[in-house]
């Protein structure tokens, strides 16, 4: 028998402190306190917003009633500058507030649409996420994966898939992605777009992501899984699994958590209880980080030390985007239910202007003029995109049918990064019979 | 070589392992302890911990991962300790993996397998037989063996196949049955049933461990002079229409038999597909034997009043018959 010291499966696991774990200092008396463990989330925002939602009651004057949230706190703080970028370059910059500009315009071009009686169905916005969307995309490498959530149209544009393409899906055409048999961002691509397509139900896009991962592992390569998740939705358990999952198998999920405050009406307040979600990655072991959902630059330095660290097969990552839902939950509704001083505080912290600031007065990487031309070259494109849009066809009624099963050929399955190279044990088949549980 | 449902089961996802590195499993404690009935019982060393994963207790994050896996053309094989908890992960399999070639053109070449069913008192939440579940989502293969010979043919037809498959392993049958199985590779189609028994006078249409309550039955019936044909249904989406009317047509008289409760039960889908293919055919009512609409219950003599018996069997056959 060698002496060769047994090889563990995953670094990750054992006795090495975990996400940022410390022992705690000696305490004041100058006694060590080994109960007292401490953790630490770097938050990279240049502001703290603090202000809480709650409901009221208040009577009107014939005595009757009524329940509405009232915001408490400092909603008259300065607007913080954009934090410079670690790793983003001139061009990157630009690059990344151009998509922006192409997701604002996209669902201006929308909201007319709508108006028009053309999209079938609401139309959800990402008015006010815009910097989050782009940047987290633009940090994924080609072959990495996404999966993103409704709002995060900005990522679509990123990644490859044209304004029409989700216009079409909002107009249920016959040449979307899914030919007319689903809406807005439910679409993928698993052939060259690495996109998953998300389910109306929240969380369960976390571990397909993982999955995803794990596949591209077992075939030799480390990527980068991408996917969203916000205040409302982060409360269902399946994103509890599908976190835990990727945690304890050590998969390159990157997780956005976009807290924008409000799930449909009710305020984060009703969600969760904790200060910030960022802490808990705390408790699945992993790292987690608090960034400015509105400020391009942070987003994108979160989500590109997030993806470095998947590809180095070092785990997942839980980043955290502070921002506000700048319109309803769709289309449809007006967002009466935010009180106004919450709307204002967010309105001057646009993430579109405030780059747009950066970049031309801050950085001066734009001139005016070269702003003017980028704004009014994005507003051709949208409109090239919405005639092709609004060209497409309805479908057949018969095109309903079909298609539920993978049959005759349709596709090829095959591993998508090579064989999975495979380690013979020396084992046998067992013909046993052991113990079981039931007889 | 003579292998118990168990074993052939094994020895079919074993094969496959072997054949094609795509094909992995993952589950609740299937690496090192094998599994809670030992299916998975040495694959571990013979495969790796790569290939083999013990999961977190998360019936919806073992699911998608599957799921996500099969996305980059990997063969992943889930096992739940018990079917009764497949519902943990149900909107994972009805949202996400069955409609998602329809919707979005992706396949997901995924098998979901594990114990179900009855006679082991097991209590209600180790004894369900939650097929129907499945039956009722389109996009999914739902599959039901009797036989070692199928259990095997079936689990690597179900492991090759491009869609979602949800594999119920009887586990009254795990080791209690043994039968043939080639030692040559084989596979079972999946959507095709097959005559258990032939007879003339009535048909019981059925499939997992009913059977073989049908083939007891039969024996019982014979010395009354009434010659039963089973139809093994093997699987229960999609179903195989044309076996199910030629059977009706041959005998014009039909039970349908299953372990589940009764009402929404598989019987009343089997019943409108008679309707609709051999409605003139018929020279009786059609008869439907099984469980009661409630849980499972625990107590042995509960269960065994719950569970569909040879009795019931032989009892409506005579009623039947004397239409």
């Amino acid at each position: 028998m060698g002496t060769k010291k047994p090889k563990s499966r995953h670094n990750s696991s054992g006795n090495r402190p975990r996400n940022g774990a410390s022992r705690s200092k000696p305490n004041n008396t100058g006694a060590r306190n080994n109960d007292l463990r401490t953790y630490s989330i770097p938050d990279y925002r240049l502001e703290h917003p603090d202000f809480t939602v709650r409901q009221r009651i208040e009577k009107d004057r014939h005595g009757a009633e009524h329940v509405h949230y009232e915001v408490e706190g400092d909603l008259n703080a300065p607007v913080p500058p954009i934090r410079d970028s670690k790793y983003l370059d001139k061009q990157q910059s630009i690059e990344i507030y151009r998509y922006m500009l192409l997701n604002r315009k996209m669902e201006v071009a929308l909201e007319n649409l709508y108006k028009q009686g053309k999209v079938v169905g609401g139309v959800y916005f990402g008015l006010g996420q815009e910097a989050c969307s782009c940047a987290s995309a633009y940090a994924l490498d080609k072959d990495d994966w996404f999966a993103p959530m409704i709002r995060n149209q900005g990522s679509l544009l990123v990644r490859g898939f044209g304004a029409s393409v989700t216009m079409m899906q909002y107009m249920a055409k016959a040449d979307s992605p899914t030919k007319g048999r689903d809406g807005t961002s439910h679409f993928g691509d698993i052939k060259k777009n690495n996109m998953v397509s998300p389910i109306s139900m929240l969380g369960d896009l976390i571990p397909v992501m993982s999955g995803v991962a794990l596949g591209a592992r077992l075939q030799g390569r480390n990527l980068a899984v991408m996917t969203y998740i916000g205040d409302g939705g982060q409360s269902t358990g399946v994103t509890y699994e599908g976190i835990n999952f990727a945690a304890v198998q050590n998969l390159g999920l990157v997780l956005f958590v976009e807290s924008n405050l409000w799930a449909y009406s009710t305020p984060s307040e009703m969600q969760y209880r904790c200060k910030d979600l960022a802490e808990r990655a705390i408790g699945y072991g992993i790292p987690g980080v608090i960034v400015d959902g509105t400020d391009a630059c942070q987003v994108y330095d979160a989500a590109h030390e997030a993806v470095e660290r998947a590809h180095r097969g070092e785990g997942p990552t839980l980043i955290e985007a502070k921002m506000m839902r700048m319109k309803g939950h769709a289309i449809h509704d007006a967002a009466s239910y935010v009180p106004k001083s919450m709307f204002d505080f967010w309105k001057k912290r646009d993430p579109i202007v405030r780059f747009e600031n950066y970049l031309v007065k801050e950085k001066k990487w734009l001139t005016p003029k070269e702003n003017q031309d980028l704004i009014a070259e994005v507003e051709r494109i949208i409109e090239e995109e919405r005639e092709i849009a609004v060209n497409s066809p309805m479908p057949t009624p018969e095109s309903a049918e079909g298609g539920v099963f993978c049959e005759d050929g349709c596709h090829e399955i095959k591993p998508k990064y090579g064989m999975p190279k495979v380690k013979k044990g020396i084992g046998g088949f067992k013909q046993t019979e052991a113990a079981v549980h039931l007889k | 070589m003579q292998l118990t449902y168990l074993e052939a089961i094994r020895q079919g996802i074993w094969e496959e392992m072997d054949r094609d590195p795509t094909v992995f499993c993952l589950g609740e404690d299937i690496g090192i302890y094998g599994g809670a009935f030992k299916v998975t019982d040495g694959f571990i060393d013979r495969f790796g911990p790569e290939r083999v994963i013990d999961t977190p207790i998360a019936e919806s994050a073992i699911v998608g991962a599957a799921f996500g896996a099969s996305l980059t053309g990997m063969r992943p094989v889930v096992e739940f300790q018990f079917m009764d908890f497949i519902g943990c992960a149900f909107n994972q399999i009805s949202n996400m993996v069955a409609k998602t070639h329809y919707l979005w053109g992706a396949p997901a070449p995924l098998v979901l397998r594990g114990p179900s069913g009855g006679y082991v008192h097991g209590g209600p939440f180790h004894s369900q037989n939650p097929e129907m579940w499945f039956v009722h989502n389109p996009g999914l293969k739902v599959i039901c063996p009797a036989t070692p010979y199928d259990a095997k043919g079936l689990i690597k037809a179900a492991i090759r196949d491009s869609n979602p498959c949800i594999f119920f392993e009887h586990k009254y049958l795990y080791r209690r049955i043994k039968g043939e199985v080639p030692a040559e590779d084989y596979v079972v189609p999946i959507g095709k049933a097959n005559i258990a028994r032939e007879g003339h006078d009535l048909s019981v249409i059925t499939y997992a461990a009913m059977v073989h309550t049908a083939l007891e039955a039969a024996e019982v019936l014979k010395n009354d002079g009434i010659d039963l044909e089973i139809l093994d249904l093997r699987t229960v989406s999609p179903l195989d229409r044309e076996a199910i009317a030629q059977t009706v047509k041959k005998t014009n008289k039909v039970i349908i038999l299953h372990e589940h409760s009764r009402t929404g039960g598989l019987a009343g889908e089997i019943a409108a597909i008679i309707n609709e293919e051999a409605f003139d055919d018929l020279d009786g009512p059609i008869v439907r034997i099984a469980g009661l609409d409630s849980a499972v219950p625990f107590s042995p003599p509960q269960e065994h009043h719950y569970l569909p018996k040879v009795e019931d069997v032989v009892r409506e056959a005579r009623r039947l018959k004397a239409y």
